[in-house]
């Protein structure tokens, strides 16, 4: 099939997205994709999931840390932020996410905004509370186990021993 | 513009953690509001030093009845920058409270009428449009919680009640930045300037309680003003 003149094809914005989760969590590229389209028809219809027309186009997702770039129709760009504020969970694991910016192609999308930072992954115990718990410290971010369930932390919170 | 949080014990992070979080997501500050029966143990100064955002010092006080919940606004009112109420079966107590800060999700097992967003008016209480049911629920859960905040809107827009808005968040991951806030706001069939008003509503709560329990303010209306040095 030919290809439609430029002028005529769509015109696309490109969102970086940071997502977080607990460092045991396993996010894919599908799951995400699947959970993304369910929360646009959820939030605004049939009609609007037509209209944002959006996929995930880059996808990494490391212990816990991950990014994303995600594809839109241009003008929608503003819908797609309110259907990713509903995205609070992936295959039923907790996730946050924080749009960090918004490009007109993917290049400058990735070059701008996807960066990979180093991060330190350590597991050890820490006084939480005063009460030795295992937990797993990401630089400054401490996930603590607590027996009613995982609570997050920071270096703040915790006392070394 | 400010968010309004539950930490831990009350919620699944800590205060320094949603602290820290919150000020990634271009926060100006947070308010705890944990439950009275959930209290964080946090030096706000600390955090707030350490993240580089405005952490605020509040309450959601819970209880049964109405005389229980006055006693708890007593008790509170002096330690605590922002005192809020547990909405609900307790609507109708709170907006007749000028003590109180804000009424929490009315909406959430409760119901506001035009004689409640009146009363909340004459006695400056902020009611809440909360989100979090928005953010968190889909399906008929989520289309009531939308049409209980539209109710609110129609309400709060007649009788000129002050509101404040929130995600209520019990975790950093749970945690969204202002612009989603304003976006889910607009589809949801809010204006942008609500949510902005809404947000920094917080803040403004916290300045203003903030110079009354400083020392400074003798009786309603009057206070010292710092003197000026350079003078």
């Amino acid at each position: 099939m030919k290809h439609l003149p430029k002028h005529l094809r769509p015109r696309w914005r490109y969102l970086a997205v940071g997502l977080e989760s607990w460092t045991d969590a396993d996010v894919g590229r599908r799951a995400f994709q699947r959970e993304l389209w369910f929360a646009t028809q959820n939030l605004v219809g049939d009609a609007g999931s037509a209209e944002l027309d959006s996929s995930v186009l880059h996808f990494s997702f490391e212990n816990g840390d991950g990014e994303a770039v995600i594809r839109v129709r241009r003008g929608e760009v503003e819908r797609l932020r309110a259907v990713l504020a509903t995205v609070t969970a992936v295959d039923g694991q907790p996730i946050g996410l924080s749009v960090r910016g918004v490009s007109g192609t993917v290049r400058a999308c990735e070059e701008k905004y996807i960066r990979r930072p180093q991060v330190q992954i350590e597991e050890r115990t820490v006084a939480f509370a005063d009460t030795a718990r295992s937990a797993v410290t990401r630089n400054d971010r401490v996930d603590v186990d607590l027996p009613a369930g995982r609570v997050g932390a920071t270096a703040l919170d915790i006392r070394d021993n | 513009m400010y968010e309004a949080v539950h930490a831990y014990p009350d919620g699944r992070a800590t205060v320094a953690r949603l602290a820290k979080r919150a000020a990634t997501c271009g926060y100006e500050g947070i308010v705890v509001r944990n439950h009275g029966d959930a209290q964080a143990s946090y030096d706000a100064d600390r955090v707030a030093e350490a993240y580089g955002i405005d952490v605020v010092v509040g309450i959601e006080i819970r209880a049964d009845a109405p005389g229980r919940a006055s006693g708890l606004i007593g008790n509170y009112r002096s330690k605590r920058t922002v005192v809020c109420v547990h909405g609900g079966e307790l609507n109708r107590f709170a907006v007749e409270q000028p003590q109180v800060d804000v009424l929490t999700h009315p909406m959430d097992d409760g119901d506001v009428n035009h004689v409640l967003a009146k009363t909340a008016a004459e006695n400056g209480v902020h009611v809440e449009f909360n989100f979090g049911r928005v953010l968190g629920s889909d399906g008929g859960q989520r289309v009531q919680a939308i049409q209980g905040l539209r109710k609110l809107r129609e309400l709060v827009e007649q009788y000129d009640t002050p509101y404040v808005v929130s995600a209520d968040v019990d975790s950093h991951l749970a945690l969204r930045a202002p612009r989603e806030l304003l976006a889910l706001g607009e589809t949801i069939g809010f204006d942008r300037e609500t949510i902005e008003t809404g947000l920094r509503a917080w803040g403004e709560i916290a300045t203003r309680n903030r110079q009354r329990q400083s020392g400074s303010v003798l009786e309603p209306g009057v206070w010292i003003e710092p003197s000026r040095s350079d003078g």
